[in-house]
C-alpha cells in the first residue's frame, strides 16, 4: 500500500512529465492548424526521421499546404503521401542517393512512375551523375501526358548517353512545346530523346 | 570403490542425506545479521519518505520539485531527439523569375526557399511594360514555387518544368538550383 504523500509525489511527478511532453511540441508544424492535424504531422515527422528520410521537405510541405489555404487533414493527407513516396524512392535509389535526389524521385512517383525504373536509372547512370534534374523532367513530361514507359525511356536514354543537365533542360522545354502545339505526347517524348543525346548531335564543321 | 557390495555413487548419496550439523549458535548469528541489514533499509527508505512527506506539505517545496522535473524531462526530450537530417551544402545561387502578366497589378514569388510567402517572405516582382521580373538567392538543390499575381492567383511557371507533388489544387514549378562551386 503506498501512503499518502508518497502518492502525492507521484501524481506531482507525472503531471510535470506530462506536461513536458506537451510543451515539447514542434515550433515548425504551424500553430493555426487543429491539435489532431498537429499531433498527426508531428507523428509523420518522427516516422520519417526514424527511418533515416530527410524531414526538410515535410515542413516544405506544410507551409505549402498553410500558404494556399488547405486545412488540417487535407495537409496531413499531401505529407503522409509524401513521406511514403520518399520512403519508397529511398529504398529504390539506396543510400548513395542525395536528398535532392530523393525529393525529385519522390515528384516523379507522384505523377505515376514506379520507383523501380526510378531504382534502374540510377543503378545506369552510376555515382557521379546526379539525377535531380533527370527525374524532375520526368515528372514534368508524364505530368504533361506522356505515358510512364515512353518518359523512363526517354529519360535512360539520355542518361545513358550522358547528357548533360542543361540537354535535358532542353528537352524538356522542346517536349513541352511540341505537346503545347497539339503533337501526342509520346511520340513527341520519343523524337526529341533522339535528337537530346550529345552523339545525336552533328559534329561541328572546321 | 565399493564397500560391502555397494556402490561409490551410493555411498556418497548416504552421506548428503545425513543431516547437516551446525553450531549452536549460527541461528542467532544469522538472525541478528539479518535484523541489521533490514533495520538499515528501513532507515534509507524512512529518510526519502520524509523529504516527500514534507515536500507535498509545502507548497513551494512542491513547487521547486515539479520545476526541477520540467526542467530534466524537457532536456531529456531535446537532447534525445535526433536532428534533422540536412539539405544540400548551403550553395546559394542567383536565380530570375520571370512572369509575363501584362494585366496583372502584382506579382510575387512564392516557394519552399522562402517558407512560401508566409510570415510577409514573398518575393515581389517589378515590372517593365508587363513583364514581370525579381533575382533572388536561392540555395542550391530541387525546389517548388509559384507567382501569386493580384495577391490572390496562384500561377506555375510557364517556361519551368511542372512540379509532379501534391499541390492542394494550386499549380507549382519545378526549379533545379545547379551548385556552381562543383
Amino acid at each position: 500500500m503506498i501512503s499518502r504523500p508518497i502518492r502525492g509525489f507521484i501524481t506531482v511527478a507525472l503531471s510535470c512529465a506530462a506536461l513536458a511532453q506537451v510543451g515539447a511540441q514542434d515550433p515548425r508544424i504551424g500553430n493555426k492548424l487543429d491539435a489532431p492535424s498537429r499531433a498527426a504531422l508531428r507523428a509523420l515527422v518522427d516516422s520519417a526521421r526514424a527511418q533515416g528520410l530527410p524531414t526538410e521537405p515535410l515542413y516544405e510541405k506544410m507551409d505549402e499546404g498553410q500558404a494556399k489555404g488547405a486545412d488540417g487533414p487535407r495537409i496531413v493527407a499531401a505529407v503522409r503521401s509524401l513521406t511514403l513516396e520518399m520512403a519508397s524512392a529511398h529504398r529504390a535509389l539506396g543510400t548513395v542517393a542525395t536528398v535532392d535526389e530523393i525529393k525529385a524521385a519522390a515528384s516523379a512517383m507522384h505523377a505515376g512512375v514506379p520507383a523501380v525504373e526510378l531504382g534502374k536509372i540510377k543503378k545506369q547512370s552510376g555515382l557521379r551523375r546526379s539525377l535531380t534534374l533527370p527525374f524532375t523532367v520526368l515528372a514534368d513530361i508524364v505530368s504533361r501526358g506522356v505515358p510512364v514507359e515512353a518518359g523512363v525511356n526517354a529519360i535512360r536514354s539520355l542518361v545513358g548517353a550522358g547528357a548533360k543537365d542543361a540537354d535535358l533542360s532542353k528537352f524538356q522545354r522542346n517536349v513541352s512545346v511540341d505537346i503545347e502545339q497539339g503533337a501526342p505526347p509520346a511520340a513527341a517524348a520519343e523524337t526529341r530523346a533522339k535528337g537530346a543525346t550529345p552523339a545525336a548531335k552533328p559534329e561541328e564543321q572546321y | 570403490m565399493a564397500e560391502w557390495g555397494r556402490t561409490t555413487l551410493e555411498l556418497v548419496v548416504e552421506e548428503l542425506q545425513q543431516p547437516v550439523r551446525l553450531d549452536a549458535t549460527f541461528e542467532r548469528r544469522v538472525m541478528v545479521r539479518v535484523r541489521r541489514l533490514f533495520a538499515q533499509r528501513r532507515r534509507h527508505r524512512r529518510g526519502w519518505v520524509g523529504v516527500a512527506a514534507r515536500v507535498t506539505h509545502h507548497p513551494a517545496w512542491a513547487a521547486a520539485v515539479a520545476a526541477s522535473v520540467v526542467a530534466v524531462v524537457t532536456l531529456g526530450v531535446m537532447r534525445t531527439r535526433p536532428q534533422v537530417l540536412p539539405l544540400a551544402a548551403a550553395v546559394v545561387e542567383p536565380v530570375q523569375f520571370v512572369l509575363v502578366a501584362p494585366t496583372a497589378h502584382s506579382v510575387a514569388v512564392v516557394g519552399d526557399f522562402n517558407d512560401w510567402g508566409l510570415n510577409d517572405s514573398a518575393l515581389v516582382a517589378t515590372h517593365h511594360q508587363g513583364v514581370w521580373s525579381v533575382t533572388a538567392p536561392v540555395p542550391a538543390g530541387v525546389h517548388r514555387y509559384a507567382f501569386v499575381v493580384n495577391g490572390k492567383e496562384w500561377v506555375a511557371d510557364p517556361s519551368a518544368p511542372r512540379s509532379a507533388g501534391d499541390d492542394f489544387g494550386m499549380p507549382s514549378s519545378a526549379l533545379v538550383v545547379e551548385d556552381s562551386t562543383k
